[in-house]
């Protein structure tokens, strides 16, 4: 730390810019799901006239492959989780998870660590819960709402895992999840 | 780490004669990503980002004591131990002796070039630990015994073949697999490692001094999964990581991804605070952040190279650069090469160290313009040629080079004259313009240039 304080001491201190100014979109959910679809992501919007928990029971018998076993995040509320079959992390088909928020400008999901990490990483289909009124604008909104209360780590995810190292060939689901599912609610 | 920087001349020509299908794969590659940053800069206000950008950095840079000291009070605060390394001798016994108070038998790592600075694999594999890199062009390097080649794309100069080829050998995978199939081989070892994985090692983008987080982007999920599993987290960060405030990191996630691949950000960012601490949290019981400086302090100390530290390694410079897309990174001989590499690995290294680094340049001006933290490295470039030649380090053929070109460089619609010009005469023509191409066309392994010149045809994307 000496050695910095000489390093930076024969220079002077510029200054910080201050904030960069990012545009706000008018309508957050919107611009939200087109971000998110953009890169690869998709969007669900559960039915008000079903309960929730029923509607995503529903919304995952529907999927293919066929969902055997579902992981659940302990802090999805009673009234959102589907009566289904539950599985631990690393043998589930599908992940349910409780987004804190979401940043419309990069099209992210945020996840506290507090929703268990498991859950949100190694089933091949993610599915999240997230409250339309929980979108922000910008990530930087989200983050500083975030703020204090920030849990041991965060997750974003903007779309599902990808790579394109082998023959510059894009495919999904190398590590993370192949799906990632929004459920708009 | 080890370096063969000297050999650049005779490792670039090497790979452009008796290689010929790693200019094809790496020109491919860059080309591709370059057109993505260009249409990931257009969609925002590009120029005022990269203003800013540097601007952060440059501020964070000029009081680093003070972040610094703010990171580590933020760290211990929200339970991770931070240990400061001077060298790659004490950040990789820093690591080593973690690996032992914990018991580690394997290693799961995130793609680190700091711990490629540091020779950290071997030192591990020494003590009898099992490691493995999970990035998928890592996965593939570790299996070849390579070095990574690029930033951003490690394995960008193999192709599809030899890939197929290596996991029918290794992965037992059927012969010819489609990328699909070759992925799903590799994430069926890779997961298992994951899951037995006792210790996950990473670098990282960012440092937050305000909160004490260590931010990481990236698309395959690999570092997500490395900070997440094991019980052990360890990430080994550069000094020069830092940013101020949270208020900081949205922008930076956000400019690097596009510079890097024109995403609007990574497919996944992990933002780490600290060891798992809500009952509900899977994550590791243990947080380490590893300090590095291994000779940044002196590039900070230098009058002009300290700009090179604002580097987010997003490798746009690599990608914009006529040179790198001839041979990719291996002729460079150290873990950060092309344009980056060449104005900070003399300053990492010392400039004897990294000669004749400086001079693998046409000093064209592509890399500045896509540099989203607007490095100056064409005028780096000169410094360091300057320092060189008042050190005695040039050799004769490179002074001469120099000659011409330290006129024309600083002059850029001259030196854009001279391309044109030399773009009429054929090879020989360019070459007297591209110092390091002379070695190469004498090898006749260049292509007859096209009549338009580099700096046109970079600007459109096309070879
Ligand atoms: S010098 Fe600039 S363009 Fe090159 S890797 Fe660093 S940040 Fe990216």
């Amino acid at each position: 730390m000496a050695r910095v304080a000489r390093a930076t001491a024969s220079r002077p201190g510029l200054p910080h810019p201050g904030a960069l100014a990012t545009p706000r979109s008018d309508n957050a959910v919107d611009a939200f799901v087109k971000r998110f679809t953009g890169s690869g992501g998709e969007v669900a919007r559960a039915d008000p006239e079903l309960p929730p928990g029923e509607w995503l029971a529903r919304f995952l018998r529907g999927l293919e492959p066929q969902v055997t076993g579902v992981a659940l995040a302990p802090d999805v509320p009673p009234e959102l989780r589907p009566r289904l079959q539950e599985a631990a992390g690393a043998h589930a088909s599908a992940g349910i998870s409780l987004a804190w928020g979401a940043a419309a400008d990069t099209g992210s999901l945020v996840l506290p660590s507090t929703g268990t990490r498991a859950v949100q990483l190694l089933p091949p289909v993610h599915v999240v819960w997230l409250p339309a009124g929980r979108v922000f604008a910008r990530l930087d909104d989200a983050l500083l709402e975030l703020g204090a209360g920030l849990p041991a780590a965060v997750g974003l995810h903007s779309g599902p895992s990808k790579s394109a190292d082998i023959g510059r060939t894009v495919v999904t689901g190398v590590h993370g999840p192949g799906r990632c599912i929004a459920v708009l609610s | 780490m080890h370096t063969r920087i000297r050999d650049y001349p005779s490792r670039s020509s090497e790979i452009i004669r008796d290689d010929p299908g790693v200019r094809d794969a790496v020109t491919g590659a860059t080309i591709a990503f370059d057109q993505k940053r260009l249409q990931g800069y257009a969609e925002v206000d590009a120029d005022a980002w990269r203003r800013w950008a540097e601007g952060v950095k440059s501020h964070t840079l000029t009081h680093l004591d003070r972040y610094l000291a703010e990171a580590e009070t933020q760290l211990e605060a929200n339970g991770a131990e931070v240990h400061w390394a001077a060298d790659a001798a004490e950040a990789r016994e820093i690591v080593m002796s973690l690996a032992a108070r914990h018991s580690v038998k394997s290693v799961v790592k995130g793609k680190s070039m700091v711990a490629e600075e540091i020779d950290l694999n071997p030192a591990l594999e020494a003590a009898g630990i099992e490691v493995y890199e999970t990035d998928l062009g890592e996965y593939i390097l570790q299996l070849l015994e390579e070095e990574p080649s690029h930033i951003l794309g490690p394995a960008i100069h193999k192709s599809l073949q030899q890939v197929q080829e290596l996991f029918a050998d290794r992965l037992g995978s059927e012969p010819g697999g489609d990328p699909d199939t070759l992925a799903r081989a590799a994430r069926r070892v890779l997961r298992d490692a994951f899951i037995q994985a006792d210790m996950g090692i990473t670098g990282g983008n960012f440092l937050v001094a305000e909160t004490g987080t260590v931010a990481l982007i990236e698309n395959e999920g690999n570092i997500r999964l490395t900070t997440s599993l094991p019980r052990v987290h360890v990430a080994v960060v550069g000094i020069e990581k830092l940013l101020p405030r949270m208020a900081d990191l949205s922008g930076f996630l956000q400019l690097t991804a596009r510079a890097a691949t024109g995403q609007p950000i990574g497919c996944f960012v992990s933002l780490v605070q600290g060891p798992a601490s809500h009952p509900d949290d899977d994550g590791p019981e243990a947080v380490h952040v590893v300090l590095v400086d291994n000779g940044r302090t002196d590039v900070l100390a230098h009058e002009h190279a300290w700009e090179a530290l604002r580097c987010l390694r997003c490798g746009a410079c690599l990608n914009a650069c006529p040179v790198y897309r001839q041979t990719g990174g291996h002729a460079y001989g150290y873990v950060y090469s092309g344009p980056i590499g060449s104005v900070l690995d003399p300053g990492l290294l010392g400039l004897h160290e990294a000669m004749p680094l400086p001079f693998a340049s046409s000093l064209c001006g592509a890399c500045e313009d896509a540099c989203p933290v607007r490095i100056p490295i064409p005028e780096m470039l000169l410094e360091w040629r300057r320092e060189a030649q008042e050190e005695g380090l040039t050799p004769w053929k490179e002074r001469a080079a120099l000659k011409g070109l330290a006129s024309v460089a600083t002059r850029p619609g001259l030196y854009r004259l001279a391309g044109r010009i030399g773009s009429r005469l054929g090879a020989t023509g360019v070459a007297r313009g591209l110092p390091m191409l002379g070695e190469w066309a004498a090898d006749r392994a260049l292509p007859q240039p096209s009549r338009r010149t580099f700096r046109e045809l970079w600007r459109k994307g096309i070879e």
